[in-house]
Parts: structure tokens; C-alpha cells; sequence
């Protein structure tokens, strides 16, 4: 269907297209306890096409987007790029260009089977007892292939593998249980890596069943030792992405520093061609852009905006794409040392939101441990407040790192002053 | 005007019913969602617009159910051949035995379940919408847009930009079973206007919208929302923090609505019960709030974003009363859970698209206006704050925790607002001891449905929510 498409689009009116095709297949199995409740399969194929029209001369370059059925026929598939064309002509941005280098790629076959039985296997390994055990869990396993040609001459394929457990952890005791949520991504299923994080879940789960009220700190350091630290290095991520920098939400210059008056560690974040087992591992973007090694911020100052070929066009950026791996640096002292005195480390928010505009914090305390000297107490209920973009002049970065699926970050952050409403 | 049905999927349906007639020789129930659903989405700023034809349920798909052994199975395909049918039901059949064969290599158990019933009904039900999606003038459409824009970055230089959005889906779905034949076309549409701007290094905005089950007539009334977006915006950027701390509030009808939401809607989504993840399923018949709290669930309850005819199990759409002053009288369920729990489903089981699972999910989730006035209401307060706006809200079924970050609250200090703003707020407390505090309910009622809601961290859905301005005590911080 797609080749059928691209000659009718050779045909139409368009000034420009492109085309994208993603094929999977999917293998999903929902179980309640370790008791099945139902599978699936996915066997789905999208076919999206841009066209693009030049308007006042070329001083603008207009863009619609619709998706066309794999079922469609000829004359509906014309239909729809007739309507795209005119109503290419309604959108009046200013011009720019599209990716044009074709990249050559290698690709491998992944097997969704294979990748759902090892996540089955793994959840059947976790040391459950009658005190912690899994409540639920959800396996999605993809293969997954995706074609991109564009009217500038690139055509590129590239497999990927995708896939994902939701896992629900229950604890309790004689008066009650509770449970804990995790969501785990990767490209396929690291078994070790899951059994290990998994049953430290199980641990978190004990301790929350022993909590006292958070205490009512107002203003307090926090280290952040879980996936919420990659929310934090990601807010840095976006002010650098050129749609937002275009749309005047980040006032961040390359070449100039980010954060004024920084007392803490410089923060350094990169954006990665490759991650072991990451599921962003793709030799080009949705674009057909090459995606390779590149700085997006280093110790403190903005290197590159990274994006879209439009926004990347309007700020003025070449060879930039649309990145899916990041790595913020570590620091140069160890966990050992930033994790003294007296601080607030929680584990486990009800949702630890992230504003991308304000980069106002929010999170609701699930479980926290409150650290003070050598004393160390189980806390739940508060909130933890404030804005990234005061907090990140004064940070602690650790040596040691961790993996989040597409982030490579510092295995703790220490942030001085944060916001604590307590429960007490 | 009539929202008129898919002729895709009328003249797919006589496939998809052989279909269902050879792969009922292999298993004990089929079913089939098919869904043709179209639509648009533009926006226009100072600086960028768009035009998609893809919303959150522009789909065209097919989903088939089966059922044998006491496992329910399902397989997800949008490219089907009505001439060929006899191969798609040979590669279904094919492609869930490899599925069975690894749970045999895994020794996996099944969590058994009954056969759903299939009794005989037909449904066919095509809407009244002032307008299509497909015969809307979007040039014209971007244009108004355009000039909203305008409108509201010429009213301050510390206006960075104004984002305009609008969508509008014409969805079509029908379901098929052996005995049932369901088919209905609707039409839903949202716009919002979403005002960024900075004061003394500080970025912050307004967000505003509007939704209902019609066609893209609706973009007119956003013009008012522009006014609104400005005031909120400029009070936002002149904001402080709240101290952290215990306060009287009252809640807008938009926070109300939130609060309905993450506080009781997710707490009572009985596929929560089945697994034993909501604390909810123990307190059937008690006490949950104060007598003022009655709150309604369902697709008939508001006409909203989520008011359909049927859901995606073919089950007809309802109206619960889930709070009935203060007591909790029941949950919201889809077949599945309702066949586990032993219970009638009440037309909540919804999937993202056809390539998602069903769940139980909330539609729209209301809480009962009461008697007072918003003015008394304010009059009332000793010391506390105003909520208005929303961004986001987490619910916790198992401890009933709640998590909402508000956009901005307005001081009130001896039954006056004061003028002090503090922004964002989060909202957090214990579900009962918030709705067990509130003690003043106002006349008005309001739904919104402008955001789609997710089921943890995924299976976004449309819905709606809201009710009148309410008094309660929280937690802010």
C-alpha cells in the first residue's frame, strides 16, 4: 500500500511528502496474580502521510498530516492526499527544509514471542512470601518496523524491539496491605535486571507498611534515588528541544549558561545514538534524521536544541534530530557521601509531575525515608513542592550512575530547599 | 443533523459476521469491535499551527474476542480482506495457539472466568450533531483561530504566545456477536486556549476549555475563554507559594469535577475489585463523605466527550449512582469484571482504541449541585483559598491518598477574597476526610472534558467530570 501511495503522491499537487509505515506485532498477557486473565495479539500496520505546500512564493511552506488506512483503496487514498493538499495550504508557517541525507542502516529480527516469555519466566522468578507478593502485572513485547521516505530522496527502514511490564507489588501485615506501582521499559527483557529491581520493590513495599506521618519540613533537602531523578534531567532535556525554544517557552541561549549563580554541581546532559537495551535505539528519527552522540548541555551552559527539522530550522541548528537516549553526567562525589546528614528521600510518589513551561515539581508522598544522622524513618502522606529551575543551582550529583530505559543518569540527586508539606 | 455511520463498516459487517460463524467452530464465544472513526486536530499561535487528521479516537480497526476454556483471548488487525476471510480467521486461530503454547512451556495457570451471555439485541443509533468534522470549512476554522490569537497576545507585552486548539471526531463503532448486531456514530469536540507568559524571569500560564458531544460549531464560545485565560494568567505570574498547611476551600466546578475524579471514580473501576486493588470494595454501604456528596457515573449521567450509546463490550450505556449522600453505593464495571464479580456491567468497558484492551473506565463523573451560592460559600471562610484550574491528578485506589496540582488559589480571609494568589497548589489528602469535610455545595452544574484520563500510566480514554463550587477542608502545599 505504501508504494501506492507514494505514486499517487508523485502525481498530486504536493511540493513535498513524506511517508511513514510502522508494521508490529505484539504479544500481550495480562495476568492477576500469576494466574492469566487474558492474552493478545496486535498485528497493526499505520501508514501516515505529510504533504507539504510551498505558499507566497516559498516564503512559507504549509503542512497537513493524516493517517491512511492499509485497507483504503486507490480512489479514497487519493481523496485523502487531494484534501491534504488543500488543507496544506490553510497551515502558513514559515519555510524550511526537510532532512534530506539518506542514512544507511542494518537491522535485525526480533521475536515478541520470545520476549514475552522471558518477561513471564522473570515475574515467575520473583521471592515472594506470604508478606510481599505481586498483585498483577502486564507484559507487552513488540517487534517493530518502520519505513520513512520523504519526496527529498530518503527512503530508510529500521527494526526496533519495544516492550514493557506494568507491575503491581502488594505488602502487608496483620492490619493491612498496600501496594506499590512500577512500570518498566526496555527494548527487550533484561531478566536479571527486572528479578533485581522487582524484588527490591518487594522491600520498599515492607517498609511502607511501617510509616509515621511526614513531618512538616517546609524546606528541607531531598535526594531522588529512583526513575523520578530521569524526570528531573528530562525537564532539562525539553527546555533545550527547539519546538519549545521556537515557541519562546525556554529562554535558554546556546552558549550561555543555564542556571545563574549555581552553588552546586554543573549539570551536563548528552543526547545518545545508543543505550544497552534502551527502546529508543534507532539509527534515525521519525524524520529520517540521522541520530548520533551530541551535547545538548554541558556543565551548565546549552550547547545545541535538539528536534524536529522545522523548529531545528527556525532556531537554526543543523544536523540536530530528534533524540531518544539521553545521559546526564555523574558528579564527582559517591552516594556514601551525599547521603549524610539529615534529608528527605522518597520512593514513591502518588505521581511526581514535572511542568515542562513552569518546571514547577508536584508529588504527593507515597513513602519517603527520612534520613537524620544515622536515624532513618519511614514516612508517608505531604507533598514535595518547588520550581527546577530554582532548585538545579544547588544539586549534589552522584559518582555512581543508573538506567532508565532511554536515561543514563546519576544514581542520586540531592536538591537543597525543596518545598515538603508534611502529614503531621 | 444525523451523525451518519460508517459505510466502511456497513459494508465490512457481512465479512466480519462469516468471520465470527467460522471461528465460533473453534471457540465457545466471538465477538468483533470494529471501529471507522475520523476527525481533526489544528492549532494556531503566533508562531506555529498545524492541521492533523488524528485525534485521541481517530481509529479504523478490528478486534475480535474469544472465549474457550475459560480464557478470554483477543487479536487486534486493521487489514482485512472481505474476500478472504476464511485465511484471517485461520491466521487468528493460529496466532493465539502460539500464544497457548507458551504458557504450556511456562505452566501457566488461568485465571478462570464464565462465558459472557449473548443474548439477542440490535442497536443502531446515529446522533444529532449541529456539525461534521469532515464538512467543516478548516480554513476558515484557522482563520477564527488566528484571530483569537491575536486577540489575546495584543492584550498584554507580557504575553509570550496563545495557543488555540481544536479537535472534533465523528466516531463510528459496531459490535457484532452471533446474536448481537450494535452500531452507533457520534460526534465529540474540544477546544482550549492555553496563554503563556513571563514576569520578572518567571514563565507561567492559563489553560481553558470547552467540550461537548457536537461538531465543531463549538469553536465560537472559545472567544470567551480568552478573557478568562488573561485574568488567570496575570494572576498566576503575580502568584506566591501557599505555607503549607490545613485550610478551608472551596473548589470551582472544574476542580470539583477533579476531585470526583481521582477521588472516586478510579477509587470504584471494579476490574480495581476483581484484583483487590481498591479499598472501595469494603466500603460498600458505608459511609464515604458527608450527606452532601452524591455523585454520578456514566455515559447518560451529562451530555459530554464520553457520551456514547454503548461501550466497547456491547453493553448499552448507563447512569450510576455510585455516592448516595455520603454512602457509597456501588462501582462502575465491564463485562469481565462484572462475570467475576457476579454483577450486571454497567456500560464502562473501554478501550484506547482497537488495539487496546478493555478496562473499566470512568465516563462522565459528576458530583450533585446543592443549594448554596458560590458568594455564601466565600462568605463562609474563615481563612483559606479559592481553587481554580487544573493540570493534572494521580489517583491511589488501594489508600485512598488523592494527588491533584491546581493551577492557582485565590485567599480568602473572613468571608473575602483578599487578592493574593498562590500558584500551582497541590491538593493532597485522605479521600473520605476530604469528602467527609465538605459542608457547602452551590447550584451550579458543570461538566468538563477537555483531558483524556489514563489508567495508571497509560490507556488514555476520553472523559468528562465536574459539579458545582464545594467547600471541604485539604491539605495544600
Amino acid at each position: 500500500m505504501t508504494d501506492k501511495i507514494i505514486e499517487l503522491l508523485k502525481k498530486s499537487s504536493a511540493d513535498a511528502w513524506s511517508v511513514t509505515d510502522i508494521v508490529t506485532e505484539a504479544w500481550e498477557f495480562y495476568f492477576i496474580k500469576h494466574e492469566l486473565d487474558q492474552n493478545r495479539v496486535r498485528d497493526v500496520e499505520h501508514i501516515t502521510v505529510t504533504v507539504f505546500k510551498k505558499l507566497e512564493d516559498g516564503k512559507f511552506l504549509g503542512k497537513a498530516t493524516e493517517e491512511i488506512a492499509p485497507t483504503a483503496t486507490k480512489e479514497e487514498a487519493a481523496k485523502i492526499i487531494a484534501d491534504l493538499c488543500e488543507r496544506a495550504s490553510f497551515v502558513k508557517n514559515p519555510y524550511y527544509e526537510l532532512n534530506k541525507k539518506q542514512v544507511a542502516t542494518t537491522n535485525k529480527e526480533y521475536d515478541p514471542k520470545q520476549m514475552a516469555k522471558d518477561y513471564i519466566e522473570a515475574l515467575q522468578q520473583i521471592p515472594e512470601t506470604s508478606g510481599e507478593d505481586i498483585n498483577s502485572y502486564e507484559i507487552f513485547a513488540e517487534s517493530c518496523k518502520r519505513r520513512f521516505v520523504n519526496s527529498e530522496g530518503i527512503d530508510v527502514t529500521i527494526t526496533y524491539p519495544n516492550s514493557m511490564v506494568e507491575v503491581v507489588v502488594n505488602a502487608r501485615n496483620k492490619e493491612h496491605e498496600i501496594e506499590l506501582y512500577r512500570m518498566y521499559k526496555a527494548g527487550t527483557c533484561d531478566k536479571e535486571h527486572l528479578v533485581k529491581e522487582i524484588t527490591e520493590t518487594l522491600k520498599t513495599g515492607k517498609d511502607r507498611l511501617e510509616t509515621k506521618p511526614t513531618p512538616a519540613l517546609n524546606k528541607a533537602p531531598v535526594v531522588f534515588s529512583t526513575e523520578d531523578s530521569a524526570k528531573i534531567y528530562a525537564w532539562v532535556a525539553i527546555k533545550m528541544n527547539a519546538a519549545l525554544k521556537y515557541a519562546g517557552y525556554s529562554d535558554w541561549e546556546i552558549g550561555k549558561e543555564i542556571f545563574t549563580d549555581v552553588k552546586g554541581d554543573k549539570i551536563t546532559i548528552k543526547a545518545l545514538k545508543e543505550l544497552p537495551n534502551s527502546s529508543k535505539n534507532f539509527a534515525v528519527d521519525s524524520e529520517g534524521a540521522e541520530v548520533h552522540d551530541m551535547d545538548i548541555v554541558v556543565d551548565n551552559v546549552a550547547k545545541n536544541y535538539w528536534g524536529d527539522c522545522q523548529n531545528c530550522y527556525y532556531t537554526g541548528i543543523k544536523d540536530s534530530f530528534i533524540a531518544g537516549n539521553f545521559v546526564a553526567e555523574g558528579g564527582s562525589t559517591p552516594e556514601s557521601e551525599i547521603r549524610t546528614g539529615c534529608y528527605l528521600e522518597p520512593v514513591e510518589f502518588s505521581d511526581f509531575s514535572v511542568d515542562d513551561i513552569t518546571g514547577d515539581i508536584a508529588g504527593e508522598i507515597r513513602l519517603a525515608y527520612y534520613h537524620d544522622g544515622d536515624k532513618v524513618t519511614a514516612v508517608t502522606g505531604g507533598s514535595v513542592s518547588g520550581s527546577l529551575a530554582e532548585l538545579l543551582k544547588d544539586v549534589k550529583l552522584s559518582k555512581e550512575m543508573k538506567q532508565y530505559d532511554s536515561y543514563l543518569v546519576p544514581s542520586v540527586i540531592r536538591i537543597e530547599g525543596v518545598t515538603i508539606a508534611g502529614a503531621e | 443533523m444525523k451523525a451518519r455511520f460508517s459505510s466502511y463498516l456497513t459494508g465490512i459487517a457481512p465479512g466480519l459476521k462469516k468471520l465470527i460463524d467460522l471461528l465460533g467452530k473453534s471457540y465457545d464465544y466471538v465477538s468483533v469491535l470494529s471501529t471507522d472513526s475520523v476527525g481533526f486536530s489544528m492549532s494556531a499561535s503566533q508562531r506555529m499551527k498545524s492541521i492533523t487528521g488524528k485525534t485521541l479516537m481517530t481509529e479504523r480497526g478490528t478486534v475480535v474476542r474469544v472465549y474457550k476454556d475459560g480464557l478470554y483471548s483477543e487479536y487486534s488487525f486493521n487489514l482485512f480482506d472481505t474476500d478472504n476471510v476464511e485465511a484471517m480467521a485461520d491466521k487468528i486461530k493460529r496466532a493465539l495457539d502460539l500464544q497457548l503454547d507458551v504458557l504450556k512451556a511456562t505452566s501457566t495457570k488461568v485465571f478462570n472466568t464464565a462465558k459472557l451471555d449473548d443474548d439477542k439485541e440490535e442497536l443502531f443509533v446515529e446522533m444529532e450533531t449541529k456539525s461534521l468534522p469532515e464538512e467543516t470549512d478548516l480554513d476558515a476554522l484557522m482563520k477564527k483561530l488566528q484571530g483569537f490569537s491575536d486577540k489575546a497576545v495584543a492584550l498584554s507585552e507580557e504575553i509570550i504566545d496563545c495557543t488555540l486548539r481544536a479537535q472534533s471526531t465523528h466516531v463510528c463503532k459496531m459490535f457484532l456477536t452471533a446474536n448481537r448486531d450494535l452500531r452507533q456514530s457520534y460526534v465529540y469536540s474540544e477546544g482550549a486556549v492555553m496563554l503563556v507568559g513571563a514576569r520578572n524571569g518567571r514563565t507561567d500560564m492559563a489553560y481553558n476549555g470547552i467540550s461537548d458531544r457536537e461538531g465543531p460549531s463549538i469553536f465560537d464560545d472559545l472567544s470567551a475563554e480568552i478573557d478568562k485565560s488573561y485574568k488567570e494568567l496575570m494572576d498566576n505570574l503575580g502568584a506566591g507559594k501557599v505555607v503549607p498547611g490545613e485550610y478551608e476551600i472551596i473548589t470551582t466546578p472544574e476542580v470539583s469535577g477533579l476531585i470526583a475524579h481521582e477521588a472516586f471514580g478510579h477509587g470504584v473501576e471494579m476490574d480495581m475489585f476483581v484484583k483487590k486493588r481498591a479499598l472501595g470494595a469494603e466500603y460498600i454501604g458505608k459511609r464515604v463523605g458527608s450527606d452532601l456528596v452524591t455523585m454520578h457515573e456514566g455515559a447518560n449521567c451529562v451530555k459530554d466527550v464520553a457520551s456514547y450509546a454503548f461501550d466497547d463490550e456491547g453493553t448499552l450505556a448507563g447512569d450510576v449512582i455510585e455516592i448516595d449522600k455520603g454512602i457509597l453505593k456501588t462501582g462502575v464495571c465491564d463485562a469481565l469484571a462484572a462475570l467475576r464479580l457476579g454483577i450486571k456491567p454497567t456500560g464502562n468497558g473501554k478501550r484506547e482504541n482497537f488495539e487496546h484492551k478493555v478496562y473499566t473506565r470512568m465516563t462522565n463523573t459528576m458530583f450533585d449541585s446543592g443549594n448554596s451560592t458560590k458568594e455564601e460559600m466565600i462568605a463562609s471562610v474563615k481563612k483559606g483559598y479559592l481553587l481554580s484550574g487544573m493540570f493534572s491528578g494521580m489517583e491511589d485506589p488501594k489508600h485512598w491518598g488523592i494527588q491533584c496540582i491546581i493551577a492557582r488559589g485565590y485567599e480568602i480571609i473572613d468571608g473575602k477574597l483578599t487578592g493574593k494568589v498562590v500558584a500551582p497548589v497541590v491538593l493532597t489528602g485522605y479521600v473520605p476526610d476530604l469528602l467527609g469535610s465538605i459542608s457547602m455545595a452551590s447550584n451550579d452544574y458543570v461538566s468538563f472534558g477537555t483531558g483524556a484520563c489514563g489508567k495508571g500510566y497509560k490507556e488514555w480514554a476520553k472523559v468528562s467530570d465536574g459539579g458545582p463550587y464545594l467547600k471541604a477542608v485539604a491539605r495544600l502545599g
